[in-house]
Parts: C-alpha cells; sequence; structure tokens
C-alpha cells in the first residue's frame, strides 16, 4: 500500500511546498513596492501641501523657516549639468575605446576591473578625494567647478559601462559592412555605431544625472553651501543643493517645528525629479526599442 | 594629414580608456599621502610640551596614560611607573588661579616663567603648555613626545579626536560599528532581495516583472539623503516607540536603512545571474517531473549562486560605505557595539561629520583621511571579490 | 592630458578667485542661522553686495581663513593658541570682533522631573560616571547622553566650561547639529543634551544650573545670561584679516548697531552692550 501511496502524498507535500514558498515571495516582492509607496507616499502626502510656486522660485528666508529653494534647485541643476561636462565625453570616449578598440585580453581585464573598482568606491571617499585634489590641491576653493569635478568622477563608471555595453550589442555584421563599403575606421564609428547605440547611450546619462543629483557626501566639502541666497554667477562659487539643503534642514536650524514641512516639500522635489528622470529614461528606451523594431 | 587626425583621435580614446585607472590612482596617492602624515604627527598636540619636575623620573606616557591623567583617572604616579604622589594637572587655563595679574606681568610677559617655577616647587605636577612658552633654562623635565604610532590607530579602542593634550585616533570601535551595521543590513536584506530575485525571475509575470522592475530602479534611485530623512522622521521614532527602546538612534535603525538601501543592487545582480541559468538546465529538470519550486531550489540557485554571492557582496559594499543615511540615524557614539539596539558610529558618517571641522594639515585631518584609506581597501576588497567569484563562474560553466 | 587641462583650469582659477566679489563667512554652525539672518537683512539694505554663509563648524571656518576660502570666519570660541600660531607664520595679522554672548543650556526631555543640577553632576553625567537619572534624584531610567560632533565649538565650550576640560565618555551620541540634539531630546525620555539658549524651544526643558554646589540655581534665559548670573555663557566671535578690514567692516559695523544687536536678541543670543562689558 504505502509503496503505491507514497508518490501521490509526495507530489501533494511537493506542490504545497511550491505553493507556499511562491506565495512568501510575491508576499516579500509587494512588501518591497509597498515600502517604496510608503517613502514616496509619505513624503508627497507631508511635502505636497508646502510646494507652490513661490517654493520653488524663492529664496530661503527667516532663518530657514520660510521661503522657497530656489537656489537649492538651480544649484543642483548646475552640478548636474557641470558633472556631464566632465563625465559625458571622457565616458563616452572610453566606452568606446572599450568596445571598439581596445585589444582583447588583459588590457580590457584591467580597464574593466578598474572601472568595476572606481564604482564600488563609497561616495563619501570621492567627497575626501575631492576635496584633496580639487579643492585643496589644485585649489580651487569650494565651488561648483570643484563639486562638478568630483561629481564627474562619481559618474564616469555609470556612463563607460553603459556606452561600452551599448556598443557591444550592435551586431558586427553593421561594423563588417560599414568597413567593406572603404569607410575607416572612425567613419563607422562615427557613422554607424556610435547613431545606433545612441539611445542606450542616453538612456545610461541620463540615469547618471539622476544619481549626481541625489548625492550628498561627495559635495559636503566640495562645494555645498548651507545659505547663499543668490544665484550662482561664475563656475567658481559656491552654489546650495537640494540633498545637502535636506540634509541640514533636518538636523540643524533654530526653530524644527517650522523647518520641517520645508524639508518635506525640499525632499519632495528631490524625489520628483528622480522621478523624472527614472521615467524619462525609461520611456526613451522604449521610444527607442518601438522605432528599432 | 587624414591618417594622422586618425591617429590622434585613436590616441585620446585611448588616454580616455585609462581613465578610470588614473582616478583610482588619483584616490590612492591623495588619501595615501594624506592619510600617512598622522603617523608623522606628535603624539601631544603640536607646539605643546608636558612638562614634569625635575624629580620626577616618569619619561614616557601613552596617549591613553595621558588622557587617563588629565581626565583625572589615574590620579597617583605609581599607577604609570612612578614614585608613590599624587598628579596635579596643569594646563595653561588654570594660571590664574595660581599667580595674581601683578606676578603675571601687564602683558602676561612672565607667564613662562611662572610657570617654570610653580612646576619646579610642585613635585607632582604635570603641566600641558605651549612650548615657546616656557624659557629654554626652565628647571623641568619634558615627556619624550613620540610620533603617533600604528599600533594606537589600528588596535585602539578609543576615538577621541579633539582630546587635549594628546588627541586618540582608536579606528577599532569605528571599524567594528561599520561592520556590524553593515552585518546586520544584510541579514535584513538577504530573504527579501532573494525571495524578490527569484520571484522576478522565475515566478512572476510579465506583467508583475514590469511593475517591478521600476520600482527597484526607483528604490536604487532615491538618494540616501532622503532615506536619512525617512529613518530621521519614521523609522527611529516607531522602533523606540515599538520597542521601547530607550535611545531610537541605533544601529538598528541604521541597518534596516542601509538593507532597504542595499535591496536593488543584490536584487538585480541576482536577478541576472538566475537568468542567465540556461534553460537546458531547467527543461532537463522540469522534465524529470521536478516542480518548478524544486528546479529553482535544486538547479537555478545552485547553477548561479555566484552570480547570488556578488549580488550579496555588493550588497555588502554599498551598506559599508553608506553615508548620509547612516550619520543621521545611527547615533555616532563611538563605542564598540555590544548589541544593534545601541548606537553606534560608522567610518564613513564619522568622515562626513568631522571632516569640515578639523583644522587642515592637522593630525585629525590626516586621520580622517586614513579612515578614508581604510575604506577604499575595504570596498575594494569586496569589489576584487565580486571579480574573483564571477570570473570563477565563467570557467565553471565552459 | 586631463593634467594639463586640470593645471589650465587651475590657473583660470586663480585669476577668478582674485576678482570673487561676494564677502565669504564660514565657520561656526552656532552663529550660522543668526549671521544668515543678518545677512538677510543687510542685503535688503545693500542690495549690491553679496554675502554667502556656510557653515561647517569653527575649524573649518578658520583654516578657511588661513587657505584664503573666506572673508569672515565664525568662531563659537576664542582661536587656539595653536591656531594663532599658524596664523602667525601665514603673516595674518587678525582682527577679532565679539559680535554676540551665546548661552548654552542644559536641556532634558520634558516628562523628566528633574529640575536642576550641579556642574559636578553634570560633569559625571556627560562623563558617564552617573548613568541612571534616580542618582540625581530623577526616575529609574537610564540617562541617554546627547552631545555635539567632537570639533565644534559647542562642544569645546560644554567640555571647557563644565567638564572643566575632562573628555566626555566615549558613548555619547554625537548629532551633527544642534538640531538634531534637539529632535533626539524630545524623543527620548531619558535624554540629556546641551544646546544654544537660541535654540530653546518648549519641546525640550532646559535646567537650572549651579556652579556653587548647589546653593543657587539659574535658569537659562537671556536676561539671567546678560546679568552674569548663568554660569555657561560663551562670546561668540568673527575673525578676519586686517587687509580684508575694508571689504568686511560695513557688515561686522550693522551686526554691531543698535539694528543689528536687536536682531540678535530677537534670535535668542544675547547682546553685546558695550565692549567693555564682558561677562563672566
Amino acid at each position: 500500500m504505502k509503496s503505491v501511496e507514497y508518490p501521490s502524498r509526495y507530489a501533494v507535500r511537493k506542490r504545497y511546498a511550491q505553493r507556499v514558498a511562491f506565495w512568501l515571495f510575491r508576499f516579500f516582492s509587494l512588501f518591497i513596492a509597498f515600502i517604496l509607496f510608503a517613502i514616496l507616499g509619505f513624503i508627497i502626502y507631508k511635502g505636497a501641501g508646502v510646494l507652490s510656486w513661490d517654493f520653488l522660485t524663492k529664496a530661503p528666508s527667516d532663518g530657514m523657516t520660510s521661503g522657497g529653494i530656489f537656489p537649492a534647485i538651480v544649484g543642483t541643476l548646475c552640478l548636474m549639468a557641470g558633472s556631464a561636462v566632465v563625465a559625458f565625453p571622457i565616458g563616452i570616449m572610453s566606452g568606446i575605446y572599450m568596445s571598439e578598440f581596445a585589444s582583447k585580453g588583459w588590457v580590457v581585464k584591467f580597464i574593466r576591473l578598474m572601472t568595476n573598482n572606481l564604482s564600488g568606491v563609497p561616495s563619501i571617499v570621492f567627497g575626501l578625494f575631492g576635496m584633496a585634489l580639487f579643492v585643496k590641491y589644485l585649489n580651487f576653493g569650494d565651488s561648483i567647478l570643484a563639486g562638478s569635478l568630483t561629481l564627474g568622477m562619481l559618474s564616469l563608471p555609470l556612463v563607460i559601462r553603459t556606452t561600452e555595453e551599448a556598443l557591444k550589442d550592435i551586431p558586427d555584421s553593421m561594423r563588417e559592412g560599414s568597413l567593406a563599403l572603404g569607410a575607416s575606421k572612425l567613419q563607422t564609428i562615427w557613422r554607424v555605431i556610435l547613431p545606433m547605440g545612441m539611445p542606450r547611450i542616453i538612456t545610461g546619462l541620463i540615469l547618471s544625472l539622476g544619481r549626481v543629483s541625489g548625492e550628498t557626501a561627495p559635495i559636503l566639502f566640495t562645494c555645498a553651501a548651507y545659505f547663499f541666497p543668490q544665484l550662482p554667477t561664475s563656475i567658481f562659487d559656491q552654489c546650495m543643493a537640494l540633498p545637502y539643503h535636506l540634509y541640514v534642514l533636518s538636523t540643524s536650524g533654530t526653530d524644527m517645528a517650522a523647518q520641517q514641512p520645508i524639508a518635506y516639500g525640499t525632499a519632495l522635489v528631490l524625489i520628483v525629479i528622480i522621478l523624472i528622470i527614472n521615467l524619462l529614461s525609461g520611456a526613451l528606451r522604449r521610444y527607442f526599442e518601438n522605432r528599432l523594431k | 594629414m587624414k591618417k594622422f587626425f586618425e591617429a590622434i583621435v585613436r590616441g585620446v580614446l585611448t588616454c580616455s580608456g585609462f581613465v578610470t585607472s588614473l582616478v583610482i590612482l588619483l584616490i590612492i596617492g591623495f588619501l595615501f599621502t594624506e592619510g600617512a602624515g598622522l603617523f608623522n604627527e606628535p603624539m601631544v598636540e603640536e607646539g605643546y610640551v608636558l612638562a614634569l619636575n625635575k624629580e620626577n623620573d616618569v619619561s614616557s606616557l601613552t596617549a591613553e596614560q595621558i588622557k587617563a591623567v588629565f581626565d583625572e583617572d589615574i590620579v597617583n604616579w605609581k599607577e604609570i611607573g612612578g614614585r608613590d604622589m599624587p598628579i596635579t594637572t596643569f594646563r595653561l587655563e588654570d594660571v590664574e588661579r595660581y599667580f595674581t595679574v601683578e606676578e603675571l606681568g601687564s602683558e602676561y610677559e612672565h607667564v613662562g616663567m611662572c610657570i617654570a617655577s610653580l612646576i619646579a616647587r610642585s613635585p607632582g605636577m604635570i603641566a600641558f603648555v605651549p612650548q615657546s612658552m616656557l624659557p629654554a633654562d626652565a628647571e623641568v623635565r619634558y615627556i619624550d613626545d613620540s610620533t603617533i604610532s600604528l599600533s594606537e590607530v589600528f588596535a585602539g579602542t578609543e576615538w577621541f579626536p579633539t582630546a587635549t593634550p594628546a588627541p586618540l585616533f582608536g579606528i577599532v570601535p569605528l571599524l567594528a560599528g561599520t561592520l556590524w551595521v553593515s552585518l546586520f543590513a544584510i541579514l535584513f536584506a538577504l530573504p527579501f532581495g532573494l525571495s524578490v530575485a527569484v520571484y522576478m525571475s522565475e515566478v512572476a509575470s510579465e506583467r508583475m516583472r514590469s511593475v517591478l522592475k521600476p520600482v527597484i530602479e526607483l528604490l536604487n534611485g532615491i538618494p540616501s539623503v532622503v532615506y536619512g530623512f525617512f529613518g530621521l522622521i519614521v523609522i527611529v521614532p516607531l522602533l523606540q516607540q515599538g520597542f521601547n527602546l530607550p535611545v531610537g538612534e541605533s544601529g538598528l535603525a541604521g541597518s534596516i536603512v542601509l538593507a532597504i538601501m542595499a535591496l536593488p543592487t543584490m536584487i538585480t545582480v541576482a536577478e541576472d545571474a538566475m537568468r542567465s541559468c540556461p534553460r537546458s538546465l531547467r527543461e532537463a529538470s522540469l522534465a524529470l517531473g521536478a516542480t518548478r519550486w524544486q528546479t529553482i531550489c535544486k538547479v537555478v540557485i545552485p547553477s548561479s549562486m555566484s552570480g547570488i554571492t556578488s549580488g550579496i557582496v555588493l550588497g555588502i559594499g554599498r551598506a559599508v560605505g553608506e553615508t548620509m543615511a547612516v550619520l543621521m540615524v545611527t547615533g555616532n557614539a563611538a563605542i564598540i557595539p555590544t548589541s544593534i539596539v545601541e548606537p553606534l558610529r560608522t567610518i564613513p558618517a564619522t568622515i562626513a561629520a568631522e571632516l569640515g571641522e578639523a583644522p587642515a594639515g592637522g593630525a585629525h585631518y590626516q586621520a580622517l583621511f586614513l579612515l578614508g584609506v581604510i575604506l577604499f581597501f575595504i570596498t575594494l576588497v569586496i569589489n576584487m571579490s565580486v571579480e574573483y567569484i564571477s570570473s570563477r563562474n565563467k570557467y565553471k560553466l565552459r | 592630458m586631463n593634467r594639463v587641462l586640470l593645471s589650465i583650469l587651475c590657473g583660470v582659477c586663480g585669476a577668478a578667485l582674485m576678482s570673487a566679489y561676494a564677502q565669504r563667512i564660514k565657520g561656526s554652525d552656532t552663529l550660522l542661522p543668526l549671521t544668515q539672518e543678518l545677512s538677510e537683512s543687510y542685503l535688503k539694505r545693500n542690495p549690491a553686495s553679496e554675502i554667502v554663509v556656510t557653515g561647517g563648524g569653527t575649524g573649518v571656518g578658520l583654516a578657511s581663513l588661513l587657505e584664503n576660502t573666506t572673508d569672515i570666519a565664525m568662531a563659537s570660541r576664542r582661536v587656539k593658541f595653536g591656531e594663532k600660531m599658524k596664523f602667525a607664520k601665514a603673516g595674518f595679522d587678525m582682527i577679532e570682533e565679539v559680535v554676540a554672548y551665546d548661552a548654552l543650556a542644559v536641556v532634558v526631555n520634558p516628562e523628566n522631573p528633574v529640575n536642576e543640577l550641579t556642574r559636578e553632576q553634570l560633569e559625571g553625567i556627560f562623563r558617564g560616571k552617573i548613568t541612571n537619572w534616580k542618582e540625581v534624584g530623577g526616575e529609574d531610567l537610564r540617562i541617554v547622553v546627547y552631545s555635539r560632533e567632537t570639533s565644534s565649538g559647542t562642544y569645546e565650550f560644554f567640555k571647557e566650561s563644565v567638564l572643566h576640560n575632562k573628555n566626555y565618555m566615549s558613548g555619547v551620541l554625537s548629532m551633527p547639529a544642534t538640531g538634531a540634539v534637539i529632535q533626539s531630546v524630545r524623543q527620548t525620555k531619558g535624554a540629556i543634551g546641551y544646546i544654544g539658549l537660541a535654540y530653546l524651544n518648549p519641546y525640550v526643558k532646559a535646567l537650572a544650573v549651579s556652579y556653587d554646589g548647589g546653593r543657587r540655581y539659574v535658569l537659562p534665559s537671556v536676561k539671567n545670561a546678560s546679568d552674569g548670573t548663568y554660569p555657561i555663557v560663551r562670546p561668540l566671535y568673527y575673525y578676519y584679516d586686517v587687509e580684508k578690514a575694508a571689504m568686511v567692516q560695513p557688515f561686522v559695523s550693522f551686526i554691531k548697531s543698535a539694528d543689528g544687536q536687536c536682531m540678535v536678541e530677537k534670535q535668542g543670543f544675547v547682546p553685546v552692550r558695550n565692549e567693555d562689558v564682558t561677562i563672566k
């Protein structure tokens, strides 16, 4: 009897185990989505009331208890632009080199290892480095320039990797076709490879901007100003930045109760920027994918 | 001409290919030169000396002993190898307790003489005074001023970077705090990370995946300072009330926040690894009558183990290096943690909190760079091990 | 290639720094809100001028002054002997201006029944010798000690005045800024911390402090601080180089004017009535 019954009971048990396990997985996944929506919801709920045109376009006043966060928004945009200027050209060139020129073997391995290592370096170490090199050694002082350079270094690995991967995925037949028509290697890259890889490169670049916009630790000692109500006029000015402003609002100041709504508002603006960037890169990716089909 | 141009472009591209290596070299160079300077710094604050009475035969003290003496935790010279007499400490600010304004002179020109005579007549006194102030022929002995030693830093259990006369730069509590909070963060994140990775790669429908993928991306994109803010405003009070803790800012709050932050990295890498598990392996298992769950457990997970491990290790890397969120929620008490509900202090938080206030070029400043070097090497080791793990896997599949 | 580029940028930068016009003020977080407020109203009166205020702490302010990355250093403590020597070596001739006084209030959670402590008790608490509130007449509750980051002027002054230069115990929770101390003391029942008088608010309870062994306890207030009965009071300074005097003078004299000092008082600091009156 038993030997007949055993497989079916076993079958039941294994189905049961599967059902439990899958439900557990589903639960955990939903829980993670819940965490995200809890954080977003909380900040949107608390911050939405503060958001107004004035909040977005005025400088902070009365010891940060009223007014807006305009200089911080502008500062963050400046830093994003600055880091883009630093990281994009070098990063894209480096990516092209990795995918098109570097002879397979130890050179590529070595560079990839270094790029991976660089992407693992904690942001505070970039802050230390930026302070030692740009602020002190090159004597830029605390400035948008020093901040942008530091943030640029930080986003380099991401730019390089996305560029490399985008170009790698282009079939070799394209390269061969172009070369067969008598184009030089550079012409091939410039006319064929880059245009084809552009959509994915752009998506990667936008994502790296998102990363830059939220970083606090690297600009702590290289750029961020606690209070600078005017807009920066040159790259040697300091500037306010949203993440640092949020940090300041939530840890210091005279009147925490009056500051908290502004802190929520700042967090919300920061999150909205990140959201826009994420949606934009997603939409772009989908748009280009459809067009390719 | 065209050839020449091409050569230039090629050269520029090659140069840019090595830019990350250059940055890493620069990081190592700058961090090291600043950090290594710490060991050339004198133990006692620069420009100052510790002066003793001529009769006193104690000639050297460690930084910890100096701190204990000036904190009046050590009150007799025999505790630190001297003769049996009580210790009297003297700082410059105490000068008005011993001398009148007339004695010191209208422009304090006699201060040095006064202090020297005071030390000469009080046998148990230890005085912390600027060197330039004491006259050259003063009848006093000085404590030998050695430089800060390696063992004091790497085995020291106290972090008092601004203590006078002798700052203490023991990194053990900071290192322990960093590892402790990261360990718990990974323990919290592990069940979630693995289940979500398995779910997304094996179980979820295409629609569910298209919902979860952006969720994970967004979790990854939220700035750390926002996590810190959320932790400070929501998680800390919640834990404090929920578990009735004496302190809300604790390693626990830190590791929960870190767990959330480490999740996206873990999930993405582990999921990629599982998805790249060959279809033939899965089909073979299913064909043998295994359920999907059995296939996942016995085939998919073991075969993508190295990728999953990489994900976990990268998650640890993220947790170890995280700065702002930890700074805001862990309470930053520089003690070696004994439980997770106590406050602790991590290396990145220490750098972020103290660098702004440390006088540039001083011992404290250099100590913080040394912390940066240590942090850099921890993450370097983590990255290298990820590299090693994934290269081993490629070999196996071939 | 990058190095060449950077060194070119460096040269450009040097030239640009020379022509920088904005007054840069940097340093103590204690003075930060006050200076910010003052600069706001100063800018309203003098729209042509530019002022950048950054925090970071007294140490960083003075260090930046030395590196010429700021024009005025805000300091919540007097410049240290070692720093003075550095300035002298670099050829600086520093001017010191007391712009306000600040009293430090010792605060606890409002639910805490303890209302007053002597200096000796405070020393015991912050040095970890007293760990339970019942030892100082309160409930049976662990004392959670909040402090500021190690090199802030507030930390140093509290150490000097209350702990008589001894070190805090290593288990104190260091908060990056005063706001965080308030936040935590408000949330934590057994908490004790210290904050500038200006930051005092109803969410935390200030303790009366006695420096004469318990004969007379005094609550912190602007009045008690300016008449000298409250003991934990310190001057707050601006430091600047003699060469920059012409540039920064208008702002500094605005602070010292009646209007400026009125704002000082409104912010919860103790005004400097007269240069000769020092609070001891």
